[in-house]
């Protein structure tokens, strides 16, 4: 094998060198893009539970109240145990479990949705002291709320005012923005836990739907090892039962609807089919510019070149093709991600999730977390292209080399 | 006194797809001997020529070519043999066309493991000895068909052969083109003492040689 010879063959055949390298670039690209792109859909697909730290969140179905006064459990969540929650604590590849109480509350001037929260946990809701635009957040079990800033504005709460809750009055600490959080775990009004405990626990109305005791909870933030979400989750619909309703970044996903996201097995399909065409698109190119060099293969064998010389020479000329196509199709997929990234997606909330009776306006309709689909590159992926190009390369050199350098030079070289 | 035998063939049959294009040949030459083989077009000087030099094999009969018999050897020891011992010449010079005139000349030396400077070194000797010092890093497409020749006769010599085979070597040029190559060629034979074996179908061009062999319908017939 002679680089110069390589070099000169490369440089002085424009048209053939550009037509192999663009064809397996534009291959290699769509196969790093297609799956980047169904990278960032799983990413998007973690944001809502992410951002209050939490890979599921686990909460159980009950029946719908007999009367909707004081507080009561929305239907999608109500009690889950103190023994329950112990056990899933115990479960393997579990890292920490957030708890929360979210009641709605029906008093005479007012409908509010109500979350009890641990202040002190970083698992869940307790993320909204980030978002606190007046007063401070709340205290660990003093009786004192926390109001969101679009239901104090309809209200005309101010901090340093009395909230009337279910019979009991709370004076008001903080206002809270969580239009840029989360669409999960937010409501009207925030307690700390044990005061929106002691509330659940003296509602007959709620007790007589679903048992309550004071340590009890009704939503679950729970963080997990990444390679175990799945078995997690499994675990976690056995230990609930039936009405349990498990949201892991999956729920998310089915939920978006696009293709990439639903199934890897498509982005695999895709990414073959595309790196099939490419890699066809290669050795038809490719193969045409060995044909067309039959003559000079003829004289190489003639002054003394063997087959392992000619074949180790078509090796490494498509070889380096290929690289430099791995190199350009990554930069043409990093060009693809760069404007991709711009693309915003609005990832659907399960509607067991929404903290909203569907009965109030604006209850019924479905509510989206948006954001920039997050795209990037990454290097194992980028790497494994890379490779691929040099083997689809690699294959073909060696392919065509061996068929090519099986002519006889009497053959071609016969003058005119 | 006679010179010792640089090429003998035998009973030299080819046959294409039931055409014999070659009957029973036999025929030898002399290290350092030019000669010439001449025939109308068609009659198998240069299947003749192939299999002498090793690009093909006949379909029968036997060959030697400077002690070896290469009829019996595979593809990879032919080629390596004709590296070490043979040169060719050809009608359409066969450069290639990426490569430079001192390239092309030190094309056979490609896969053998030598420094680029000794290799370009003597590619620059033949290609001076040809009078195209001046035409170094031109490309085949920048050069005259004289030129492409001379270059060709330098890649011939690069591994200084004992035999040079020449099909047609002027078979491409003008006559004046043409003389001055065959010039050169019997200067190789003269005074390096290089045997050379040329097809031709030019009377004055095959009456440079030594000896003339004729060929008629696949025979040697003189």
């Amino acid at each position: 094998m002679d680089l110069r010879y390589l070099f000169k063959e490369l440089y002085h055949q424009q048209r053939r060198t550009l037509a192999s390298i663009l064809g397996l670039s534009v291959g290699i690209a769509l196969l790093i893009i297609l799956n980047a792109v169904s990278i960032a859909y799983r990413e998007a697909a973690h944001a809502p539970l992410r951002e209050i730290g939490a890979d599921i969140t686990v909460q159980r179905a009950g029946d719908v109240p007999e009367e909707l006064t004081g507080a009561v459990f929305p239907c999608s969540a109500v009690t889950i145990r103190k023994e329950e929650v112990e056990t899933i604590q115990a479960i393997a590849g579990v890292q920490g479990v957030g708890r929360a109480l979210l009641l709605w509350v029906f008093d005479p001037e007012r409908v509010s949705i109500l979350l009890g929260i641990e202040t002190e946990s970083s698992l869940g809701p307790a993320i909204l002291r980030f978002s606190v635009t007046e007063g401070r957040f709340l205290d660990r079990g003093r009786p004192e709320a926390m109001v969101d800033v679009a239901f104090a504005r309809q209200f005309g709460i101010r901090v340093g005012d009395t909230l009337p809750l279910a019979g009991k009055k709370f004076p008001v600490v903080g206002i809270v923005d969580a239009s840029q959080a989360a669409k999960i775990a937010v409501a009207n009004v925030y307690l700390s836990l044990q005061e929106a405990q002691a509330l659940a626990v003296s509602s007959k109305q709620l007790q007589s739907v679903s048992p309550f005791d004071p340590d009890d909870v009704n939503l679950l933030f729970i963080k997990t090892e990444q390679e175990r979400i799945k078995d997690v989750a499994a675990s976690l619909r056995e230990i609930m039962g039936k009405k349990s309703q498990v949201a892991t970044p999956d729920s998310f996903l089915k939920l978006l609807g696009s293709l990439f996201a639903i199934s890897e097995k498509f982005t695999m399909a895709a990414s073959l089919a595309a790196i099939l065409v490419a890699g066809l698109m290669a050795f038809k190119t490719m193969a045409g510019n060995i044909a067309e060099r039959a003559r000079e293969i003829g004289v190489l064998k003639a002054v003394g070149w063997t087959h392992r010389d000619v074949v180790a020479q078509m090796m490494a000329e498509s070889v380096t093709q290929s690289l430099v196509a791995g190199i350009m199709g990554i930069l043409i997929a990093f060009a693809g991600a760069l404007g991709l990234g711009f693309t915003q997606v609005s990832i659907p909330i399960p509607w067991e999730m929404s903290p909203t009776p569907h009965f109030l306006p604006g209850g019924g309709e479905q509510i989206f977390k948006t954001i920039r689909l997050p795209m990037h590159i990454p290097w194992t992926l980028a790497g494994f292209a890379m490779l691929l190009s040099i083997l689809i390369g690699g294959m073909t050199g060696g392919l065509l080399g061996r068929h090519i350098s099986r002519i006889k030079p009497s053959e071609v070289l016969r003058h005119e | 006194m006679s010179r010792p035998s640089i090429l003998t063939a035998e009973n030299l049959s080819k046959n294409y797809n039931g055409l014999l294009v070659l009957k029973g040949v036999s025929l030898a030459m002399e290290s350092g001997e030019f000669v010439s083989l001449v025939g109308k077009s068609g009659c198998g000087k240069t299947t003749l020529l192939s299999i002498l030099s090793g690009l093909e094999r006949p379909t029968e009969g036997k060959v030697v070519l400077n002690g070896k018999e290469i009829t019996a050897a595979s593809e990879d020891d032919l080629a390596l043999f004709r590296r070490e011992n043979v040169g060719f010449v050809f009608q359409s010079f066969n450069l290639i066309p990426t490569l430079s005139a001192w390239e092309n000349v030190a094309l056979p030396l490609f896969p053998v493991k030598m420094a680029r400077e000794q290799r370009r070194k003597r590619a620059v000797e033949l290609l001076e000895m040809m009078e195209m010092g001046h035409r170094l890093d031109h490309l085949p497409w920048a050069l005259s068909g004289g030129e492409k020749q001379r270059v060709a006769i330098a890649r011939a010599l690069i591994n200084s052969p004992k035999i040079i085979f020449a099909d047609e070597p002027t078979g491409n040029l003008d006559s004046r083109t043409g003389e001055a190559i065959m010039d050169i060629l019997s200067r190789l034979n003269r005074e390096e003492g290089v045997a050379i074996l040329m097809v031709t179908h030019e009377q004055e061009v095959a009456s440079k040689a030594e000896r003339i062999i004729r060929m008629h319908d696949g025979e040697v017939v003189s």
